[in-house]
């Protein structure tokens, strides 16, 4: 008996924190792993959503898509979209984190309105930046010509600027989340640590070159890490403001997947590409992560 | 006495059970129908076919549900597949319908007990047919959409233009002269956004030039072709007078100009966009715009026919309720009323000479003409695929990312892939 109880503990100190994941874990594999698997395998096949017809066709799907130009297209712009947008939403939020963190009369009032974009739905922001961005009734070209400053942007029509303008409605609905993140890691540095740097004469320069900076580097990295995965999967702003267009302007590979997922049902070259999406955002992930934990472990 | 309460158990579980699952649904209660179909002016219509239906039937139900153009492809092709059955009736564009009919998502509506009324447009109905255009009955046309040609009488007349333009080449000549002499004025408009859209502008363009997508026997493209490239540098060269941002434009920049007297032609107009071209409340064009099919140029004019159809999925739960609603809302009475309600144009022959219908859309007869002069998409299960590709390269060809030659060269080979699988 003694045994058995014995055998029970030694059980329950081995197994028991497997048996609580059990639960997680089941739910994982059918959430994530199974349709990662599934993606992996219908890759790898010719597969017509609407006759049903299906039957292997080897590499085929990634060699067609490499020579794709709407793919090829879609990867150049979504790495652009992505190091733009992260960088502009790193500097945006940067600035406002730091002018937040500084007492000044009304922030209270302020802080919302600026993290207000953030909280609002994207297709509704969509749709008014698409009537501002409108070359003859929009407002933000009224205000151009009002003011004699040429005869208006084609913003969404021009190849060449279309993007940067999707560009901007992402830095304007998501510069706040960045400004949230590196506000909460300003507000956690001790303020001994700023008076001490102080006391030993360093000037503001060097007090955030040297104090504030390092140690917003967490932080940094978190937004840095989590507005690059999110920003290369683009596809809501795309859709709603340009449609993949002019042209091939503003494809991504997202947009790309949509199209032969949903408008062709071609689902073994939309899986073919989203398995190429799910290489690019894991390399560029692990990139991130391994960074940080090699900074980490640096202390 | 344990026996008998495991008895009474078991009844009161069952009876539960058949409650909770509806098998007692009694005769004379509601049926629910659920209608999916189209966003705008094709909802208003359909939305008020339902209430009449309604109110006029009051033990039947009806769910109806408004989508986009995209959406509603994706939404149906989705529940046509899993057999899922959420729908009893579907409103679907004429180009999916080989698509959807040749993989039996559809009933075959004379079977349901359908019996083809004869003043039905002989054309409507054929795209509904499959094989095209003699076979089995699978959708009812429920709106007579046809590609129109709109110009402006007036302009024609003050800048001595002789009119209507008969040829393709006269457009262009027009178009030339409108845009340079009226200052406020684009010569002319369509649409140019990619994938279906810029098609129903450039398609009969392509035709007229004696063009064609396929050779639906054979299973071949025929888009490079010297005719097909003729045709393309002349819809390129048409974009010289059209408004600025054409590229992006779609029915709603394509109506909001045409209404606004922006434009003095517009290539490509769909009947159930212009109902209020003669209201004056809503267009500052009232009488001066003519509505005529669209021009020829080699071939005689090739005016698309953009027939909305309704057709009841297998899957569905409520086949009888379902046929008599679809006959319903294609009878010439409600075709009538949405007609005359919200400007849905019919798809029977009657009501195009019924004299308070052209009355009040004085255009109706010359799209009559245009309706019986239509021509179908092609006709094949793959064009569901063929036409957004064939519009992305017409696009990228019309916002110059590609050379005329080198877009018809690529898509032909796009096309002959997607047919050679």
């Amino acid at each position: 008996m003694k045994r058995f109880v014995s055998r029970a503990i030694l059980f329950h100190e081995r197994y028991f924190h497997f048996i609580i994941l059990l639960p997680s874990l089941i739910i994982i594999i059918i959430l994530t792993l199974y349709p990662l698997i599934n993606v992996l395998y219908l890759s790898f096949y010719h597969y017509s959503y609407i006759t049903g017809t299906k039957y292997y066709v080897g590499l085929a799907n990634f060699i067609r898509i490499f020579n794709d130009r709407y793919f090829l297209k879609g990867l150049e712009n979504t790495l652009n979209f992505s190091i733009f947008a992260t960088f502009f939403e790193l500097l945006a939020g940067f600035g406002l984190a730091l002018l937040f963190n500084i007492r000044f009369r009304g922030k209270k009032y302020l802080l919302p309105v600026v993290i207000l974009p953030m909280m609002l739905s994207t297709m509704v922001i969509c749709a008014t930046w698409r009537a501002m961005y409108h070359y003859e009734y929009g407002i933000i070209n009224y205000i151009f010509r009002y003011l004699g400053i040429g005869d208006g942007v084609k913003w969404l029509m021009d190849r060449n600027i279309a993007m940067w303008s999707v560009i901007m409605v992402d830095i304007w609905q998501l510069t706040p989340f960045a400004f949230l993140i590196i506000l909460a890691g300003l507000q956690s540095i001790p303020d001994e640590l700023h008076e001490a740097a102080r006391v030993d004469g360093a000037g503001a320069a060097q007090v955030f070159r040297h104090i504030t900076l390092p140690l917003l580097k967490p932080h940094i990295l978190m937004v840095v890490l989590l507005r690059t995965i999110d920003t290369l999967k683009i596809f809501d702003k795309v859709y709603a403001l340009t449609g993949g267009g002019p042209g091939t302007a503003t494809v991504t590979m997202s947009y790309y997947i949509y199209r032969e997922g949903f408008t062709y049902f071609n689902l073994g070259r939309a899986s073919a590409a989203s398995v190429i999406m799910f290489v690019v955002v894991a390399i560029v992930s692990s990139l991130y992560i391994g960074y940080v934990i090699r900074g980490q472990a640096r202390g | 006495m344990k026996m008998l309460v495991k008895l009474v158990l078991v009844v009161v579980l069952v009876a539960g059970l058949a409650i909770f699952t509806g098998a007692g649904v009694a005769h004379g209660e509601k049926v629910k129908l659920v209608i999916v179909g189209r966003d705008g002016p094709y909802g208003e219509g359909m939305q008020l076919a339902v209430d009449t239906y309604m109110a006029e039937n009051p033990n039947v139900e009806i769910e109806l549900l408004k989508l986009p153009w995209a959406g509603l492809r994706e939404k149906v092709v989705i529940d046509f597949r899993e057999a899922i059955g959420a729908y009893d009736l579907v409103v679907f564009d004429d180009p999916w319908a080989t698509e959807f009919m040749s993989v039996g998502w559809l009933e075959d509506l004379e079977a349901l007990g359908l019996s083809l009324d004869p003043d039905f447009v002989d054309k409507a109905v054929a795209v509904g047919r499959y094989p095209y255009p003699d076979g089995k009955i699978y959708a009812l046309p429920h709106v007579g959409n046809v590609e129109l040609f709109a110009y402006r009488k007036d302009l024609f007349e003050k800048h001595g233009i002789p009119h209507p333009p008969e040829t393709w080449a006269h457009v262009l000549g027009a178009a030339a002269i409108i845009d340079a002499k009226e200052p406020d004025i684009h010569g002319i408009v369509f649409r140019g956004i990619k994938g279906n859209p810029i098609l129903g502008g450039f398609l009969p363009i392509f035709w007229s030039f004696g063009a064609k997508v396929l050779d639906v026997e054979k299973r071949e493209t025929l888009v490079y072709s010297p005719e097909a490239l003729a045709a393309l540098e002349f819809f390129l060269n048409l974009k010289k007078y059209a408004p600025v941002g054409v590229e992006i434009y779609d029915s709603s920049e394509l109506k909001e100009t045409l209404l606004a007297g922006d434009v003095a032609m517009a290539i490509e107009i769909w009947p159930a966009w212009v109902p209020d071209l003669d209201n004056p409340e809503k267009s500052k064009v009232v009488d001066k715009v003519e509505i005529i099919a669209a021009p020829g140029l080699i071939d005689k004019p090739a005016p698309i026919i953009g027939i909305w159809l309704l057709g009841i999925p297998v899957a569905s739960k409520n086949k009888p309720a379902a046929l008599d609603f679809l006959q319903f809302v294609t009878s010439a009475r409600i075709q009538k009323l949405m007609c005359m309600e919200t400007g849905l144009p019919p798809t029977r022959e009657s009501l195009y000479k019924d004299s308070e219908i052209v009355g009040r859309y004085r255009w109706y007869p010359k799209q009559l003409e245009a309706l019986k002069a239509s021509r179908p998409r092609p006709r094949v299960v793959e064009w569901g695929e063929i036409e957004p590709k064939f519009g992305d390269y017409i696009h990228l060809a019309l916002v110059g990312e590609l050379t005329p030659e080198e877009a018809l060269k690529e898509v032909h080979a796009e096309i002959a892939e997607i047919l050679g699988r």
